[in-house]
């Protein structure tokens, strides 16, 4: 046998793992009660919710996150190693903690809320923050390893050419980490679409596409908590779709 | 205005560069020249203002526009070949049509028109290296910088890039300095040459004075050859001191030779063979080296050969004896130094 035959087995074990129980649960679902599944306003909503929020949260990463990204490749200083820690710590903590962490930070009789008169628990807000905590390591350290990708000379000839460090950045930094920048957004924005640990403890209400999951399954097992799970599923499977054939076709 | 860096230090993690000082004439063509890791492209950005000294001052580029052209062109890969020469006038007050002008103009200069729509990625190397240049050169710059620029090409592509600049320098007038590794590069561009080895300026001086005087064994060694000699060239012989040498290259009143000692045979007795140089001279000096023995020959001017200690023993070589030393013509470097592009204070 062949090595290329030998690593086939152990591939496609990994592969069936994955793929099996997508693919079971698709064909457990009856068409015709997934059908009505999907008129319910309640479905509806909870599924643009989530995409909302996770798309907000993506946003506010984009415009706190990037300019961090470019820091961390670009700049030595000390206390930088536990920086960048710090920014992979939600990948390890367990989201139900990050929600109590959250829930400490903002919650109704927390100093945050206090001083700045907002409060937010059980709002969309706090889905797009619980979102947030967890999920923008993913853009942060795509875009990081990006901007290390770039040879610094480009934009040392930038300068010399005449562009100031923020024209610098706008047309050449910027442009050239483009590729990392999608990725990390599609990566961060699903990573926070599938978030239920810290959401939940955050906002039960309104309902996100995950806790609705959760709620069916609970209250009435699983064969009521299938065909939400399914919608959610091809929902997000052809946004990616959509999105890798846009990038693929440019 | 001459650019002048006074005892300029600069430390960059482990990397020092350590009180430098150049003087660069105005419209003088300047070689920085040294191994990989000396701190050439280090010194060049302090000079570009790209970096800061830590101590010390540099004069004479305040509120000039430097033409920074890296090694590898660092063309942006994201915009075709008009958006990359234009890139430097997107910051200064013009109209889009007179940035098409001058893009225009300079492309036509570096006969690259037909290139503006092309991406990056799709242009040869030498394709590139006019693009990144004709991109400095829209802005007019007072001082021309090249990194390296000829590193990535094949010899005969070498040659003619040299050619090129010198030709490009004697157009501008303007200053120009060059970073390189190749020695043969800098005595044929230069007018004057600084050498730097690990974050220090060791000499600075004239081709002439470079070859001719190495400031230490560092700066020889470095050089390659032990045997460098000027003279001129005639016909495919090299005269120096009354002596002729068989050569390969062209005509110049001024030419330097040089030969690797290892590359020189010493005999007893002329040698029937078919090498074409064959000396008789007597042995100056004798020393010994942990690779062999270098033996110092007087033909008219000293030529150092190297040998094994196994062939020193055998041939019973003192110092005052007589032997013949013989080389090829194709272990002759020639290196020709056009005094009419030398805009320097020589």
């Amino acid at each position: 046998m062949k090595l290329r035959h030998l690593f086939f087995v152990p591939g496609i074990s990994l592969l069936l793992f994955i793929a099996y129980p997508l693919i079971k649960m698709v064909f457990n679902v009856d068409p015709s009660i997934l059908l009505d599944t999907a008129k319910e306003k309640e479905v509806i909503n909870s599924i643009i919710l989530t995409l909302r929020a996770s798309l907000i949260a993506t946003i506010a990463a984009l415009i706190t996150g990037i300019p961090l990204a470019f820091i961390f490749a670009r700049k030595e200083f000390p206390g930088k190693k536990i920086l960048e820690g710090l920014i992979d710590i939600p990948v390890i903590i367990p989201h139900t903690a990050v929600g109590i962490a959250l829930l400490s930070a903002w919650g109704r009789h927390s100093f945050l809320s206090k001083s700045t008169g907002l409060n937010i628990v059980g709002t969309e807000i706090a889905i797009s923050m619980a979102m947030f905590f967890v999920s923008v390591p993913f853009l942060i350290n795509s875009v990081k390893s990006g901007f290390r990708m770039i040879d610094p000379r480009y934009e040392k000839t930038a300068l010399t050419l005449g562009a100031n460090p923020w024209q610098m950045f706008y047309t050449v930094s910027l442009p050239m980490v483009k590729k990392s920048i999608i990725s990390g957004s599609i990566m961060m924005w699903g990573r926070g679409i599938s978030e239920f640990g810290a959401v939940i403890i955050l906002a039960y209400h309104p309902v996100t596409a995950p806790v609705l999951i959760f709620e069916r399954f609970q209250n009435y097992g699983l064969k009521y908590a299938l065909p939400v799970t399914v919608i959610m599923i091809i929902v997000s499977l052809l946004i990616f779709i959509l999105i890798r054939i846009y990038e693929a076709r440019k | 205005m001459d650019i002048r860096l006074n005892n300029v230090n600069k430390k960059l993690g482990d990397f020092h560069l350590k009180d430098l000082n150049i003087n660069i004439h105005e419209g003088e063509y300047f070689v920085l020249l040294g191994p990989s890791g000396s701190g050439k492209t280090k010194t060049i950005e302090l000079i570009a203002g790209l970096l800061n000294p830590d101590s010390g001052t540099i004069s004479g580029v305040e509120g000039k526009q430097t033409g920074l052209i890296y090694q590898d062109y660092m063309l942006f890969p994201h915009l075709n070949v008009y958006e990359n020469i234009s890139y430097g006038l997107r910051f200064r007050d013009l109209k889009k049509d007179e940035i098409r002008q001058k893009v225009n103009n300079v492309a036509e200069q570096f006969g690259i028109t037909h290139l503006l729509r092309k991406r990056i990625g799709m242009l040869s190397g030498g394709e590139k290296q006019r693009t990144a240049i004709a991109r400095a050169t829209i802005l007019s710059p007072d001082i021309y910088i090249f990194d390296e620029p000829t590193s990535a090409l094949d010899r005969n592509l070498k040659e003619m890039t040299r050619s090129l600049f010198r030709k490009f320098h004697k157009k501008t007038g303007k200053t120009f300095i060059h970073v390189t590794h190749d020695f043969e590069e800098a005595i044929s561009l230069a007018d004057k040459i600084g050498i730097i080895f690990d974050g220090k300026i060791v000499q600075t001086g004239t081709p002439d004075e470079i070859f001719t005087s190495p400031s230490s064994k560092a700066v020889a060694d470095f050089l390659g050859y032990k045997n460098v000699i000027k003279g001129e060239v005639k016909k495919g012989v090299f005269r120096s001191n009354g002596i002729h040498i068989s050569v390969r290259g062209e005509d110049s009143s001024l030419s330097y030779i040089a030969v690797r000692s290892d590359d020189i045979l010493l005999s007893k007795k002329e040698i029937d063979s078919s090498a074409r140089n064959s000396f008789r001279g007597e042995v100056i000096e004798i020393y010994k080296r942990a690779t062999g023995v270098e033996i110092i020959v007087d033909i008219g001017f000293p030529l150092i050969s190297e040998i094994t200690r196994k062939s020193f023993d055998d041939m019973n070589i003192r110092e005052g004896c007589s032997l013949w030393v013989t080389f090829k013509v194709s272990s002759v470097r020639v290196f020709s130094h056009d005094p009419d592009i030398s805009l320097g204070d020589r």
